[in-house]
């Protein structure tokens, strides 16, 4: 990956595309490429809609090469909907193509003249811009569809939906899986709104004639993916109870330890949970012919995804994740798994953050819109808002939003982004991380539920405000560097654990780019991530009172446990102390 | 003394002598003074690490049940 592509959608005569040599951002990749491009190059005030935000999409340092679990994507910008830096992260085949095309980024730049609608093609012979109105509107599937017919079946794809193009603050860019479906997104704080922005509907991929990366020396990059998979293998997280039950395993388990949010985060354990558990989605999808075992990126071993299909055995969705079964679950009190499945299908039609829309939902229905369990007025929801109309441009804002709109207290969001699958009074780690992130309210960015309820990784308690700190800062800064690889995340679980899996990840690296980093190098770019994003939202505006949970967390408790947040506002302040 | 349990991600109770064989979600008269490894070993849960939560917080192995607990048990896993 030797080459950025800018494409310059404001240019005279439509959008132009301008090819250079990597330069100052030589030696990074993924989020390390975002928020260092954003960093430098996206004045922190500016609006992001506006012609001075910018899109940057970059695979990490082992994308396009053979190394397993290397296939994923960072996007990156100033958020809409948090008005911070942002880095969103996606799996599919986008990546791992992208890498092989050689391209370390693609930079979306400008502002549009008119709004022509455009779409991207880039193969091994260079990058082909068209517009192309007849795209417009399209949901995600029938779009891919489209793309299908006019490049054939080998190519991937990176666009929007309707979301995107409405610019609505929940907006994802959707990535094709290995079956070419639009199933993966980039989906947290609105980076479809900023594609959508720049009148960029689709960027086409096709790798046609090209083989994968090769490394500075092969043999050592061949032992070390050998170790690599082995130790992914053996580890019981990614080697048996990903692949089996998928994300959704965590139902069950975030219910019996009382930290599932229920109802809009009033409660903490959901009486239908055992209905839309992972376990119980696996057997269905075994019944119905899907899948329960299943790669979204080609070199994936952990292969955490699935195959849902409907009552009659068609395709309805990929196996929905864990954060979406909550979030169109249990947070609005939604038991009924099939129509969770059509909700994660719309929200990817659409393109639409399922984390997003969820609690956009519950805060709805909080708001007296629906009542808690309502599945068929949920769905009518995500088709009012893929629709446009007043009231689904308020619910495809977000949770914070439509909070103000319809005057309601409870609004579970940092920094504008809504709270993921977790509840912060019972799992104080995550609340750590939910306060404390450059990302707004993120679960992935500091997954502190791995030590403090599933015990993998370290141990640390949940219930208690000790050790939380550390926790949170030592994951975040492990993120940040894992997110600059490409790597899919899930990988952490076995490095942390296994010694010798972390040191053979090292290898892979070393091998790849003729490098010899050690684990303290690895700490040291997750640090310097962490700052240049910390900085740029100071200089957006961003101050210690934005570090905070909202108000309710601290006054309100949680049944079963009947706690509130724990963590003193003075030791929030100590997560990024080095 | 009587608990009620869950088994999560595919664990099953393997001990044929009790009423709970093969299921997952049961009632279970266990001996008084139990902990969480014996109450393992008493449900012959397969060998490996396992996760136990009791009344909502999770404990370790030398803990010791009560009548009425709520234990849920589950082996390493991990998601987001």
């Amino acid at each position: 990956m030797d080459k950025i592509l800018r494409i310059n959608v404001g240019a005279t005569g439509g959008p132009k595309a301008t090819v250079t040599p990597l330069g100052e951002y030589a030696g990074i990749g993924g989020r390390g490429m975002t928020s260092l491009i954003v960093s430098k190059e996206v004045p922190p005030l500016c609006h992001p809609l506006g012609a001075e935000n910018k899109l940057v999409i970059a695979p990490g340092l082992l994308s396009g090469t053979v190394a397993a679990m290397s296939g994923r994507l960072s996007v990156g910008c100033k958020s809409p909907l948090t008005g911070g830096i942002k880095e969103a992260n996606s799996g599919g085949q986008a990546a791992q193509v992208l890498g092989r095309l050689g391209y370390a980024a693609v930079v979306l730049e400008g502002k549009p003249s008119d709004d022509t609608l455009y779409k991207v093609f880039i193969n091994k012979d260079g990058v082909k811009i068209t517009a192309d109105n007849s795209l417009r509107m399209l949901p995600n599937y029938d779009l891919v569809e489209r793309m299908k017919k006019e490049y054939g079946d080998k190519i991937a794809c990176i666009s929007i939906g309707p979301a995107g193009e409405m610019k609505l603050s929940s907006a994802t860019v959707a990535c094709t899986d290995m079956e070419l479906r639009p199933t993966r997104h980039a989906g947290r704080g609105g980076v479809g709104a900023v594609m959508g922005s720049k009148n960029i509907k689709v960027i086409v991929l096709d790798d046609t004639g090209l083989s994968a990366r090769v490394p500075k020396d092969i043999e050592k990059f061949r032992t070390a993916n050998k170790k690599w998979v082995e130790g992914l293998r053996k580890h019981p997280v990614t080697g048996q109870g990903l692949p089996a039950y998928g994300t959704n395993i965590l139902t069950n388990i975030l219910n019996e330890v009382g930290g599932y949010p229920t109802y809009n985060f009033k409660e903490g354990r959901y009486p239908g949970g055992s209905k839309i558990s992972g376990e119980t989605v696996a057997a269905l999808e075994a019944a119905r012919g899907g899948k329960a075992t299943h790669g979204c990126h080609r070199g994936c071993v952990i292969q955490c995804s699935g195959i849902f299909n409907d009552k009659d055995g068609n395709f309805l969705t990929k196996q929905p994740e864990y954060e979406t079964v909550w979030s169109h679950g249990g947070n609005c009190g939604i038991d009924d798994i099939d129509a969770i499945a059509m909700l994660d299908f719309l929200d990817d039609n659409y393109g639409l953050d399922t984390i997003e829309m969820g609690a956009t939902i519950g805060v709805a229905m909080e708001a007296g819109l629906a009542k808690f369990g309502d599945a068929q007025a949920a769905i009518n929801f995500v088709k009012e808002v893929g629709a446009g109309t007043p009231l689904g441009r308020i619910l495809g804002s977000g949770a914070e939003i439509t909070g103000k709109v319809f005057g309601v207290e409870r609004v579970p969001v940092v920094k504008g982004q809504a709270m993921p699958a977790y509840d912060p009074r019972t799992v104080t780690g995550i609340g750590v991380t939910y306060a404390t992130s450059t990302m707004g309210a993120d679960h992935t960015a500091g997954y502190a539920v791995a030590q403090n309820v599933l015990k993998v990784g370290g141990d640390v308690n949940a219930l208690k405000a000790d050790g939380q700190v550390e926790l949170s800062r030592n994951l975040q800064i492990a993120t940040a560097s894992i997110d600059s690889l490409g790597m899919c995340l899930f990988i952490a679980f076995a490095i942390l654990d296994q010694p010798e899996t972390f040191q053979a990840l090292l290898d892979l690296v070393n091998a790849m780019h003729g490098l010899d980093l050690k684990g303290d190098d690895v700490t040291a770019l997750g640090k310097k991530i962490l700052t240049m994003e910390r900085n740029f939202n100071a200089a957006a505006g961003f101050n210690k009172a934005h570090d905070r949970l909202p108000r309710f967390f601290s006054t309100e408790p949680v049944p079963p446990h009947n706690i509130t947040f724990q963590v003193k506002d003075e030791d929030l302040d100590k997560v990024f102390n080095w | 003394m009587k608990l009620e349990v869950r088994l999560f991600a595919g664990l099953t109770c393997l001990n044929e002598g009790l009423p709970c064989a093969g299921k997952q979600e049961f009632f279970v008269e266990a001996p008084a003074g139990i902990t969480v490894l014996g109450l393992h070993e008493f449900l012959m849960l397969r060998p490996g690490p396992l996760v136990t939560v009791v009344n909502a917080v999770v404990e370790k192995k030398d803990f010791t049940l009560s009548e009425n607990d709520r234990v849920g048990i589950f082996p390493p896993i991990a998601g987001g």
